[in-house]
């Protein structure tokens, strides 16, 4: 396995074509912006490197049996897929950010899965084509970004019919040795911190959509291959004098990009799906099964943070005691936790697939999701109402640094005598980040949109609810003939 | 000297500070026990598994160790040197009033 510090350094030879701001970003690896999704991707190393931890963040290869980081796994049992949501809410607790590394986690074990099945169904290669790509994954412990949603352009439309074909990432040109491919992924999380991206298709597809029916593996910094950084709210307070208290969480963060494919070359023993467009939905299914579980494993960890932050806050209000914060607390740890009991239900209802290893429930996978597109906010929406309106009204740290303000602010931001006002003012900053700065994009819009918006689950939940099995219960019931 | 390894649960939600108890153990037992993290082949007198609460069931059964401590609470760590200490001189008497973490 890579130590951190490996990581970190294996990041350095990428050359990545990347822009923020409009400029071309040269070093993203110390880039001020960057960085903090960066050290949240890399404590998926740190943590696997300590004993503390190493039972949850590694896993034993089933294709090499040696030691491996637990993201690079193909999940062997029910154990495993509930190690992997524990393992989540770690990271969530330990970075209060999103650490990226689960999007090639989830994609990977789909496309495993998948793979396997489609090569039983129409004599192709992908799954030797797979293991072999995993097979380096798992022994150089490479990072790999999972892309999956297209921009989609008019929904109403299927890819084929798209006024402008580039719409769904798409073969353009087949040639002996592999193929060419043009379109764009968007919201990749992660992707900057990835040494590989391995592609899937959006959604389900029908005949006519075979050029828009590819799965393949590349490495990041592909020719062909634009980056362009999605922005943040309060993200330029990363770069200003005065970057400590401001930022809420100075060393952790999350980052998505929109990734352009400008006839980019796929070599045939990385393709994975090429035109079967009767499996592409199985793709998007268990990938999207996989992710739904995550987001019960890592929002939870950033959860923790969040009542953790938001109990302090009352601490250090003075106002603790009170039975209606009592209360919110209780109800925050309510919401959080039963986030987490749908990310293990679904995970010790899994089943093995005819590859090997093991599928989460769908339908409880779902269910986990569909939760995680509410509860987040409710549990934001308790915290800002007991952190107070300080949190968004305080002055900047710039203003604290000034020797003729600092003693002002000192002496009207106290609240329990005994708590350094600083303290008050760095942990109000961190309930901001969560909830409405930085980190709010993996806390909030993230939980509402990520692994599928909210109708994406429901329309799961109906294909997986057995009604009319239901239906005969009450009929029984009733008496009904 | 007993030969004890430790095993950390993964730490996915501790009730306590893991690291803290195992430094404590060592403190406690130093020149009675040593430790370390199991390694493959190696046969200990003690396995000592360090778990942050009371939801984890993993013995870890491919450690080989002739006895097996379990540590859930902090308030345990007490009775988990005690033990340790009998092993080591089964006619000492046990001492569960020290050790806090």
């Amino acid at each position: 396995m890579m130590t951190k510090d490996q990581y970190i350094e294996s990041l350095r030879a990428l050359k990545l074509n990347l822009y923020m701001f409009g400029e071309k970003v040269e070093d993203p690896v110390d880039d001020p912006i960057i960085r903090p999704s960066l050290n949240s991707f890399a404590a998926t190393y740190e943590l696997a490197e300590d004993p503390q931890y190493e039972d949850l963040m590694t896993a034993t290869s089933h294709i090499s049996g040696k030691k491996i980081n637990r993201f690079t796994h193909m999940h062997q049992s029910t154990d495993d897929l509930i190690k992997k949501v524990k393992m989540q809410r770690l990271l969530g607790q330990k970075t209060a950010a999103c650490f990226q590394r689960c999007v090639g986690m989830d994609a990977m074990n789909a496309v495993f899965s998948s793979t396997y099945e489609i090569d039983e169904a129409c004599g192709t290669k992908y799954h030797e084509n797979f293991v072999k790509f995993l097979t380096r994954v798992q022994d150089e412990d490479l990072a790999v970004d999972g892309a999956m949603t297209d921009v989609k352009g008019d929904r109403s439309l299927a890819p084929s019919k798209q006024a402008d074909p580039d719409l769904f990432l798409h073969v353009v040109e087949r040639t002996a040795d592999g193929v060419y491919v043009t379109g764009a992924k968007a919201h990749q999380t992660g992707f900057v911190n990835s040494h590989e991206v391995l592609v899937m298709p959006t959604i389900s597809m029908r005949e006519g959509d075979e050029d828009y029916a590819i799965s393949f593996a590349i490495p990041t910094d592909s020719e062909g291959i634009t980056l362009i950084y999605g922005r943040q709210s309060c993200d330029t307070r990363k770069t200003e004098q005065y970057n400590d208290i401001d930022v809420g969480n100075k060393v952790y963060g999350g980052h998505e990009v929109l990734v352009i494919f400008d006839h980019v070359f796929v070599p045939n023993d990385r393709i994975f799906l090429n035109g079967e467009v009767q499996f592409a939905g199985m793709i998007v299914e268990r990938f999207a099964g996989y992710h739904r579980q995550s987001y019960g494993g890592c929002k939870v960890g950033v959860g923790d943070v969040l009542i953790g932050a938001t109990a302090l806050a009352g601490d250090m209000a003075g106002s603790s005691k009170a039975s209606h914060v009592k209360d919110k607390l209780i109800e925050m740890t309510h919401l959080n936790e039963t986030l987490y009991c749908c990310g293990i239900a679904c995970s010790s209802q899994g089943t093995k697939t005819k590859a090997g290893n093991y599928l989460i429930d769908l339908l409880l996978a779902n269910v986990c999701k569909q939760n995680v597109t509410r509860f987040p906010y409710e549990i934001a929406r308790l915290a800002q109402d007991l952190a107070g309106g300080l949190m968004v009204t305080q002055p900047s740290e710039a203003d604290y640094r000034n020797p003729a303000l600092k003693p002002y602010i000192e002496k009207y931001l106290k609240g329990v005598a005994s708590v350094p006002t600083e303290d008050r003012m760095r942990v109000l900053r961190l309930i901001e980040n969560m909830t409405m700065g930085t980190a709010a994009v993996g806390y909030l819009p993230e939980s509402m949109h990520g692994a599928g918006s909210p109708q994406a689950q429901r329309i799961m939940i109906a294909r997986q609810s057995n009604l009319e099995m239901k239906k005969e219960l009450a009929k029984k019931i009733a008496r009904i003939q | 000297m007993l030969r004890c390894a430790v095993k950390f649960c993964g730490g996915c939600n501790p009730r306590y500070d893991r690291g803290a108890a195992y430094a404590a153990v060592r403190d406690a037992l130093s020149g009675v026990a040593t430790f370390s993290y199991p390694e493959t082949g190696v046969r200990y007198d003690v396995l000592l598994i360090i778990r942050g609460c009371t939801g984890c069931p993993y013995l870890y059964e491919e450690i080989d160790a002739s006895h097996r401590i379990i540590l859930t609470a902090a308030a345990e760590l007490p009775a988990a040197i005690a033990t340790i200490e009998q092993l080591a001189d089964p006619s000492a008497i046990p001492c569960l009033c020290r050790t806090r973490l």
